[in-house]
């Protein structure tokens, strides 16, 4: 038996998938497979284009946005299927969406939104006609986000926005920025917080991409020096926007956890096949480590599906739905740093040495997997929102209030 | 699949919960342990008689309710989350769920009085070598005579009837002795879990019926070992939940440098990976009994991931409870111990996780 082709319980498994939903399913894999873009080209400037001409592809056919309402150019599926959706989207291996703004500002546009800022925004992020990217945290603002200090002071019509941002995933390719800013006092937290979206080409914004520890630049940092922003970009009230942070959209995360769990299905009988390629899968320490990521992968599906089954079956997800990243993050960094001593010094090699295996894609991971940790709240804020907000233990009096 | 439950299932697993809380609390399951019976009979009863426990995943034509593994894994994970001694989970568990899987004659003369709660049973795997479904020393003969030694049986020295394991010229099969029958002699064990009893069972030419079809009965036997592993995940994951919740209550009423120990990160941080090891194992058992009940062909692959994940969750739930009550976790009034040997001799008794790791392996291929 091959174990790439067992234990892979589909989202969908969970499902009584009826004759519409079947339909669906029909309609949407003839579409991707029939539209497929093919192969992204290798020049960084020419994919991009041929990600956002998919996207305004996909749009423009009403395959777009399956959890958006469709006066928004959404799609607005059930549940059940926009687990389909999910599904067939990563079978099909097209392009992903472009930005970070589709999975976190749109949710905070849809339910806070003026109906023209609903207008204006949401329809072009979904084409993919502009891209959009996370402005949050500061190099004095990382877990403790309350504490951040770009200034928005407000003169008549415009916000003049002063300060500096970092962490910002592909900024240097983004039209949009959706900021956190202080319209408070400097001590005011999160009571002089504001949500504003920022003309990523406007006067006085600088990005610079900054380079991680795998060499690579997916992350930048941005400065403000008086950029002048209109009060209609704000999303909200003055200083009430730290609420809307954590806003999302039914359960996408959950339909997410599952292509997770699909994504390292893959990556586990990618392992064992390199183990059995370089003899060393009949160690029994090997074997034993193997099997335990074999059982971890397998678990990380059954939570996702135990998740799903409790959407459909009671409308919410149980306690399982809130540690689901804490289970994936520590099993990608324990997986890839088993991968890399099981290589011993063939995982020393950089990726474009002719000795090196698989060109380094393990050593890359094991260094990339550092940040699964770190970033959208490292992993030891997350354990305290766990014990705090699933479990009801108290907060700690030595931190500033919620 | 199964992966959540209907309201008749929370139901019944609510009752299940106040019927413990009232006749098994922590004092009851105290004083039963140091007798010599090691469980209250009267709680034995009731559950077979007034709540129809014992027959519960019995087929109706063996005289049960016809319900099945997931209904039986409900109230495991409460008779597990209150650390209930006694027959149920080798009678009904282990024993009722190996007889109705051979189905056939056995089914029909035993699991009737498994149902009305009248026989109590077990089966008999391990031997003095340890765990094993090969390499039997046991052997029957051709009239089912059987002689060996059974080692670590749970309930072996009281069970009215028993199902060995034991070799024969085709291979391995399970063989139903009665407890009192000759050639049969029964030895308890000073077991580290003082509320699951362990016994010795020696064999001399002991009365031994067939149980399984003849022949090579190691499908079969693995089958048992399956469904044994399914229904203690269960157990485990309520064993384990009873953790997290004890040590959860207590970090927010113990008070240490004047706030509730709860309130600091290191205590945060472990509650945190408890619940992450909980809801992990509960997904894997959940996930294992549903491939019973839907007789799905991965279920070996199901029951080896659940047996290896939740025995350590489990440990690693009661030993974190311990250590999160500090001075008084180590006392012997307190319940942490009790969890904590419930806990190893569950994680122990059919094979390491290693072990399950290494049948897992061979399943899928590595």
């Amino acid at each position: 038996m091959v174990a790439a082709e067992t234990g892979a319980p589909a989202p969908t498994a969970v499902l009584a998938e009826d004759a519409s939903d079947t339909a669906f399913r029909e309609r949407l894999r003839t579409f991707l497979s029939e539209h497929h873009p093919g192969k992204p080209p290798k020049d960084p400037a020419q994919s991009l284009a041929h990600q956002r001409a998919w996207l305004a592809t996909l749009f423009d056919a009403g395959f777009a946005g399956p959890s958006w309402p469709r006066e928004y150019g959404g799609m607005e599926l059930s549940f059940a299927q926009q687990l389909i959706y999910q599904e067939e989207y990563a079978r099909a291996r097209v392009p992903g969406p472009m930005g970070t703004g589709l999975g976190i500002a749109a949710p905070t546009i849809i339910k806070y939104g003026t109906p023209e800022q609903k207008q204006r925004f949401l329809r072009p992020m979904l084409r993919g006609d502009s891209v959009w990217a996370q402005g949050y945290s500061e190099p004095e603002a990382g877990s403790d986000l309350p504490a951040l200090r770009t200034t928005a002071r407000r003169e008549s019509q415009e916000y003049v926005v002063n300060g500096q941002k970092v962490w910002n995933t592909h900024a240097d390719h983004a039209d949009i920025l959706f900021t956190l800013v202080r319209t408070g006092s400097p001590e005011s937290r999160q009571k002089g917080i504001s949500y504003l979206l920022i003309d990523a080409h406007a006067p006085g914004v600088e990005v610079r991409p900054l380079r991680d520890l795998t060499g690579a630049s997916h992350f930048c940092e941005i400065f403000f020096h008086d950029v002048r922003v209109p009060v209609g970009n704000r999303i909200g009230e003055e200083n009430e926007g730290w609420p809307l942070v954590r806003t999302s959209l039914g359960h996408e995360r959950a339909a997410g956890a599952m292509n997770q769990a699909a994504l390292y299905r893959r990556v586990v009988s990618e392992l064992i096949a390199l183990a059995q390629q370089r003899g060393r899968a009949a160690d029994p320490l090997v074997r034993d480590r193997l099997a335990d990521f074999e059982v971890r992968v397998r678990i990380m599906a059954q939570t996702g599906q135990r998740v799903i089954a409790d959407i459909l079956a009671r409308g919410e997800p149980g306690p399982a739905s809130s540690t689901s990243r804490l289970f994936i993050t520590a099993f990608e960094q324990d997986l890839h740093e088993f991968a890399v001593d099981m290589l011993g010094e063939y995982a020393l090699l950089g990726r474009a040495d002719p000795n090196a295996v698989e060109r380094s894609r393990w050593t890359m991971g094991f260094l990339r997997t550092r940040a699964s940790t770190i970033g959208a709240g490292t992993s030891e804020i997350q354990r305290n929102t766990i014990a705090e907000q699933v479990l009801g233990l108290p907060h700690d009096p030595g931190m500033p209030a919620r | 699949v199964t992966l959540t439950f209907t309201d008749e299932q929370e139901q019944l697993r609510s009752s299940v919960r106040r019927f413990l809380a009232d006749k098994s609390s922590s004092e009851a399951v105290r004083s039963v342990m140091e007798t010599e019976a090691g469980h209250d009979p009267a709680i034995r009863s009731q559950m077979a008689e007034q709540m129809g426990l014992n027959g519960l995943a019995v087929p109706e034509e063996y005289g049960g309710s016809g319900y099945g593994p997931v209904e039986l894994g409900i109230v495991l994970e409460e008779t597990g989350r209150a650390l209930l001694p006694g027959p149920f989970f080798a009678t009904v568990a282990l024993a009722g769920q190996a007889l109705n899987a051979a189905g056939g004659e056995a089914a029909a003369r035993w699991l009737p009085s498994i149902a009305e709660g009248t026989l109590t049973a077990t089966i008999a795997l391990s031997e003095e070598q340890g765990f094993t479904l090969h390499d039997l020393a046991t052997t029957a003969a051709a009239d089912g005579a059987l002689t060996g030694t059974k080692m670590f049986v749970i309930d072996g020295a009281s069970a009215d009837l028993l199902l060995v394991a034991a070799r024969t010229p085709d291979g391995p099969g399970l063989f139903a002795v009665d407890g009192t029958a000759p050639g049969v002699t029964r030895t308890p064990l000073e077991s580290l879990d003082p509320t699951r009893r362990l016994g010795r069972v020696d064999l001399a030419d002991a009365p031994g019926v067939r149980v399984d079809r003849p022949r090579d009965g190691t499908v079969y036997l693995r089958r048992v070992l399956d469904l044994a592993v399914v229904a203690l995940a269960a157990e485990q994951v309520g064993g384990a939940q009873a953790c997290l919740d004890a040590s959860v209550e207590y970090a927010k009423l113990r008070v240490q440098f004047g706030r509730p120990i709860g309130s600091f990160q290191a205590i945060k941080h472990k509650c945190a990976d408890m619940l992450l090891e909980v809801e992990s194992a509960r997904s894997a058992a959940y996930h294992a009994q549903s491939c019973v009940a839907d007789a799905d062909p991965e279920l070996p692959i199901a029951a080896a991931l659940a047996a290896a994940y939740c025995s350590e969750a489990y440990v690693h739930a009661a030993k974190e409870n311990l250590q999160i009550h500090g001075g008084i976790g180590y006392t012997w009034e307190h319940d942490a111990h009790l969890y904590l040997k419930r806990a190893k001799s569950s994680e122990l008794l059919f094979g390491t996780p290693a072990r399950h790791r290494g049948v897992l392996a061979d399943l899928v291929g590595i």
